[in-house]
């Protein structure tokens, strides 16, 4: 069962490779986040308590609800912007790239945890959703969209540390869940003042500052 | 437990009440009061007359002393200057700033102090990104187009950088599988005592990450782009504060790294990594030495020079390691002085672009000679602690016998210092072009920045020739622990 959700985690990559719509790439976060709220319960369901239950359910607040509710309603809507990512290259291109580059990490992945006592396919999901991000971040335009890449990367590593170190204390999840939280805030403000500063050619631009 | 008290929880508390109304004023006594209470706490610890007992989240080694002392030691001479720069006359109207300014600063030296005395990489990592969220609006200060894409470029590439050293983390975790160390909690003091019991393969990976990641933050070439962009547009005691203090805080993690792989085969591997990277940092600013045209940019340049001879000592070991420790805490008195100025002469001319700004020796006597002094401390001219460091990293060059690499270094500093030398003077002794231009010379007033400066700078002077015996003892307690 867990593994079916990372393969779902690694499909909605794909998906992020065809579709040119913004809110489809929130969407495509949103459901990350329900799968990984998933991912995270599976293991806890032997044992429930309240204690448990408080990782999981802020991942689902946090990243499946306030963030995204806080993109679309501030962001998306107010500056009305335009639905279509803008990318810097062909969409084809993008899906070819990203196929490569997940078989690549997989195979990879198989490789180097062989000898170790790691489950490959939730790491190699956790590699190829930090990978997929970077190219969000590299091959597309918009600055809204680069903030959806770096979430996506953000879940990867999310899932990076379930796959390898549950280990990690659940007060510096809490913690890391909070900064990402604020990193976004201040993306979104951020963004929103670039958009009434900037004439809207130079937004995706943003190289004012050169030497 | 008291002590942590004063440096942690009381920076906190003054971050939070402050978002209440009130007086800017009383805001900046509070404020002024926090930090020499920080202080006097950090030098307390670093002289080891206070040793609190601690908690096992937290750790305080030779490396948080060192840290610690010049992180506080930064930041009393920022807010001590803050009430100037907050009342000067300016074009911009940056109010909404102001009202927050003194919140964030607090908020800072809370969050920077948490993650120097860590003692667990995920607590660490959890506060060097807040660090980058209190940074991120007094970039903003001055709430213009710069500023803006400066904090966006500062927010978004140091956030994707710390993403990457937090995989480095997991890496690390990962590296420690199976044994003892997992199960006391991933403690940095139990992964520095039990190394020889991680995996090296990822624990090379983890530390290939961590470098790569908080490389971003510290500002070693080539992942420098964020901070040399929020170095040039932030406001002057802000740039001050990132350059001086905040890089000090990335690198330390970075040297936790190295505390753990000391003793391991991965250290070689870790050394050349550091080498690499502060080589090319050395590379990058020679190239940009001659590029800009905004001083500003020019000093920021600067401090990637000096982070990367930093890491390149760190990175060889020996005395070029305690040499580099010494760099740390020169380069820092060093760049404080040097924002500082640059603020007084971007107020006065109102431009950051080297063509615009002429004859400050004239026109403005105190800054004109502070901002000289710290220019020739910052090539490296002696007596200044700058000269003895870079001396002491050449002579663990020398030791190791790596005469090539001792050869090229001293080549890039010397172009290094003909670049800045050529943009410092013009705007030192350059003559104003056409007639409007030039300024009446007015009789610059002795204030509080000039104070400061003078006093930073003859630190640096003083320190250079005498070291305290606690300052060397702390030193040689880091080169201990990298040298096991």
């Amino acid at each position: 069962m867990g593994n079916v959700l990372n393969i779902l985690f690694c499909l909605s990559l794909l998906y992020l490779a065809t579709t040119t719509r913004v809110t489809a790439y929130l969407q495509v976060f949103v459901l990350q986040s329900i799968l990984l709220f998933f991912i995270v319960m599976m293991p806890l369901l032997n044992h429930l308590s309240v204690f448990t239950l408080v990782l999981p359910l802020t991942i689902l607040v946090v990243k499946a609800i306030l963030i995204p509710r806080y993109m679309k309603k501030k962001i998306i809507y107010e500056l009305e912007i335009k639905t279509t990512i803008e990318a810097n290259i062909q969409q084809f291109n993008f899906l070819l790239l990203s196929v490569f580059s997940m078989v690549a990490v997989f195979v990879s992945c198989n490789l180097i945890t062989k000898d170790a006592a790691v489950d490959p396919i939730p790491f190699a999901a956790a590699f190829s959703s930090v990978v997929i991000g970077l190219y969000v971040i590299i091959f597309r335009k918009k600055l809204i969209v680069h903030v959806i890449g770096f979430l996506v990367m953000e879940n990867g590593i999310f899932l990076l540390g379930i796959a390898v170190a549950s280990e990690m204390p659940f007060l510096i999840e809490l913690g890391i869940l909070l900064d990402i939280f604020v990193v976004v805030f201040l993306m979104g403000i951020a963004i929103n003042k670039i958009s009434s500063t900037f004439a809207a050619d130079e937004v995706s631009a943003l190289d004012k500052l050169k030497n | 437990m008291l002590v942590l008290f004063y440096i942690l929880i009381l920076p906190l508390l003054a971050g939070g009440l402050f978002f209440i109304p009130g007086g800017k004023k009383l805001k900046y006594q509070l404020s002024l009061m926090v930090s020499v209470v920080h202080l006097a706490a950090s030098y307390l610890i670093f002289a080891g007359l206070v040793a609190p007992e601690l908690h096992q989240w937290f750790r305080i080694d030779a490396f948080s002393k060192l840290f610690l002392l010049i992180l506080s030691h930064v930041y009393f001479w920022v807010v001590l200057n803050s009430w100037h720069f907050l009342n000067r006359p300016t074009v911009y109207s940056p109010d909404k700033s102001t009202k927050i300014f003194f919140s964030i600063m607090n908020l800072y030296l809370f969050a920077n102090t948490l993650a120097l005395i860590s003692n667990h990489l995920g607590l660490y990592w959890v506060a060097l990104e807040s660090t980058t969220l209190c940074v991120a609006p007094l970039i903003h200060y001055y709430r213009n187009k710069e500023s803006l894409e400066a904090m966006w470029k500062y927010l978004f590439l140091v956030s994707v950088g710390i993403a990457f050293a937090f995989i480095g983390i997991l890496f690390l975790a990962f590296s420690a599988h199976g044994t003892d160390i997992i199960e006391k909690g991933l403690f940095l003091s139990d992964l520095i005592e039990g190394s020889s019991k991680l995996n090296m393969v990822w624990l090379k990976a983890g530390f290939i990450f961590i470098f790569a990641g908080l490389s971003t933050k510290a500002g070693i070439a080539p992942m420098h782009p964020g901070e040399v962009d929020a170095l040039s547009y932030s406001p002057s005691p802000v740039a001050a504060l990132v350059s001086a203090s905040l890089s000090g805080t990335a690198l330390i993690g970075i040297f936790r790294l190295m505390q753990i792989t000391a003793g391991t085969p991965v250290h070689q591997f870790a050394q050349v990594l550091m080498i690499t990277g502060g080589m090319i940092s050395l590379l990058v600013a020679l190239v940009f030495m001659f590029k800009v045209t905004n001083y500003k940019r020019m000093i920021a340049y600067s401090s990637v020079e000096h982070i990367g001879l930093i890491v390149l000592g760190a990175g060889i070991g020996g005395a070029a390691l305690i040499g580099s420790m010494l760099h740390m805490i020169f380069n820092s008195l060093n760049k404080t002085a040097m924002f500082l100025m640059a603020g007084n002469i971007h107020r006065t001319y109102n431009s950051r672009e080297t063509r615009d700004v002429k004859g400050v020796l004239k026109n403005m006597r105190w800054t004109g000679i502070l901002f000289l002094t710290a220019f020739l401390a910052v090539i490296a001219m002696p007596p200044f602690g700058l000269f003895f460091s870079e001396l002491m990293i050449f002579r663990g060059l020398v030791e190791q016998n790596r005469f090539i690499l001792l050869a090229v270094i001293l080549f890039v500093l010397l172009f290094i210092f003909i670049g800045m030398s050529r943009q410092t003077f013009s705007i030192l002794y350059g003559k104003a072009e056409s007639e409007g231009e030039a300024a009446e010379p007015k009789s610059e007033k002795f204030n509080i920045t000039h104070l400061s400066a003078l006093v930073l700078l003859l630190l640096l002077a003083s320190a250079g020739l005498f070291m305290p015996a606690v300052f060397t003892d702390v030193i040689n307690q880091i080169a201990g622990e990298l040298s096991r």
